[in-house]
């Protein structure tokens, strides 16, 4: 829930601040990961949520609070920022903190002429071409694009095409998933 | 295991206290006093997204107690023999590292740290490593693994003390925070006792200590059986 939390100096005094950490369990990847927070990769992928996430909270409704967000890596098998993703938007969800849409991201990538959606880490480090796309599906809005490698502009709207399928796909599962529990919670509390 | 790029893995729910251990072993080279020794390293973490109670940053003093105590329970039950991880005297040995992390904190810690190592490290399959005569090199054969031998099967049980009158077993955070103290007592399967652990708190009485042993050695028994039936459970990958 939102809370006030940290130095008062940092409140916004109209929006709700957004916070987000990501960690790595030492144990997610192949190699033992000897820091889990503070190194780059984590930096960038806590400002690409929290990023995101801004964009989507209807953050006006909070002012002068804390939103924190937490998401901690237990296997990390490619696509990691668009698990995070999927995961923060079903938590946010189930605090009760109102969301403009569903964010749903898939990453997509170019192997040998097909593009394909979600990639594994083995197909990550082939090093083709990989985008991470995430997306408000109802409304088709991109909250954030992001991609590190040389591609072909032709390219660029299979993969954006492949994306957003697998995006409206995890909408699907994430909206199932959301109302049944919904379901359940109000029986149990009518009964 | 629940995590396959960990050698060895557990996932342990204590009502709503939830714990996941993952085991990964790496290579190193013994200390030169004990040449035939390898290491075992436990870490508890509690993570901000556990609980509001713990702030992100450096380990809190929650986390880096519970790890001691993961580590004395470790050395004083002898859960695993350390020479049974060397490879080659004074040359290679296993070093495990063991890392707990909490998923959600609703008190009882201890009990749920300890389970989830002693499943994860049953979960445990190395490689077999050999070493090469001619050029000194080890050589890893993944398709060739062995579980870790376990001696002995340590099982913690936990009670909130309130004013020498009542005891709780398996405390949730309400009744640890409201609780006078916290008593925890580690016993092995042969009803023998490994360690008792009571960090200051309200004073027990002997006669009441005698019963929470009792408890935990009663306890023991059921965690035991449920451990079992979930590793046999487990299909061979």
């Amino acid at each position: 829930p939102p809370q006030m939390r940290g130095p008062r100096s940092k409140a916004l005094p109209d929006r709700a601040l957004v916070n987000c950490q990501y960690s790595m369990a030492t144990f997610s990847t192949g190699e033992r990961k000897r820091r889990p927070h503070g190194d780059r990769k984590s930096s960038e992928m806590t400002l690409h949520l929290k990023q995101t996430f801004e964009a989507a909270i209807l953050t006006e409704l909070y002012p002068r609070s804390q939103i924190d967000i937490y998401v901690q890596i237990l296997q990390a098998d490619g696509g990691n920022y668009c698990a995070c993703v999927n995961a923060a938007t079903l938590a946010v969800i189930d605090a009760g903190i109102p969301m403009r849409d569903y964010v749903c991201a898939s990453s997509a990538g170019f192997v040998e002429d097909t593009a394909l959606a979600d990639l594994s880490y083995v197909e990550e480090a082939s090093g083709g071409p990989q985008a991470a796309l995430a997306l408000l599906p109802t409304s088709g809005q991109i909250a954030l694009l992001q991609m590190d490698s040389r591609l072909h502009e032709d390219h660029l709207e299979a993969i954006i095409e492949a994306a957003s399928g697998a995006c409206r796909a995890v909408h699907a599962v994430l909206d199932r998933v959301v109302r049944d529990h919904v379901q359940e919670v109000t029986a149990l509390l009518g009964d | 295991g629940s995590i396959t790029t960990a050698n060895g893995s557990a996932l342990v729910k204590l009502g709503n206290t939830t714990v996941i251990c993952g085991v990964k072993a790496e290579l190193a080279a013994p200390t030169v006093d004990s040449a035939n020794k390898g290491y075992i390293v436990p870490n508890v973490e509690l993570p901000s997204l556990c609980s509001t109670r713990f702030r992100s940053g450096p380990p809190g003093e929650e986390a880096q107690a519970a790890s001691q105590f993961i580590a004395d329970v470790i050395e004083n039950s002898q859960i695993i023999e350390k020479e049974d991880l060397c490879i080659a005297n004074g040359k290679l040995a296993w070093v495990l590292y063991c890392d707990i992390i909490c998923l959600d904190y609703d008190g009882n810690i201890l009990d749920a740290s300890a389970f989830a190592l002693l499943a994860a490290l049953k979960n445990v399959q190395l490689p077999s490593v050999t070493i090469n005569e001619e050029t000194g090199l080890s050589e890893v054969n993944l398709k060739q693994k062995n579980p870790l031998v376990i001696r002995k099967h340590p099982v913690a049980t936990s009670f909130a003390i309130f004013d020498d009158t009542l005891l709780i077993v398996d405390p949730t955070a309400e009744e640890e925070d409201l609780a006078t103290g916290t008593v925890t007592v580690v016993t092995d399967e042969e009803g023998r006792l490994c360690s008792v652990h009571k960090p200051g708190g309200s004073p027990l009485t002997g006669a009441k200590l005698q019963d929470c042993i009792t408890r935990a050695i009663t306890r023991h028994k059921e965690v035991k059986k449920l451990i079992d039936k979930v590793i046999k459970s487990i299909k061979p990958n």
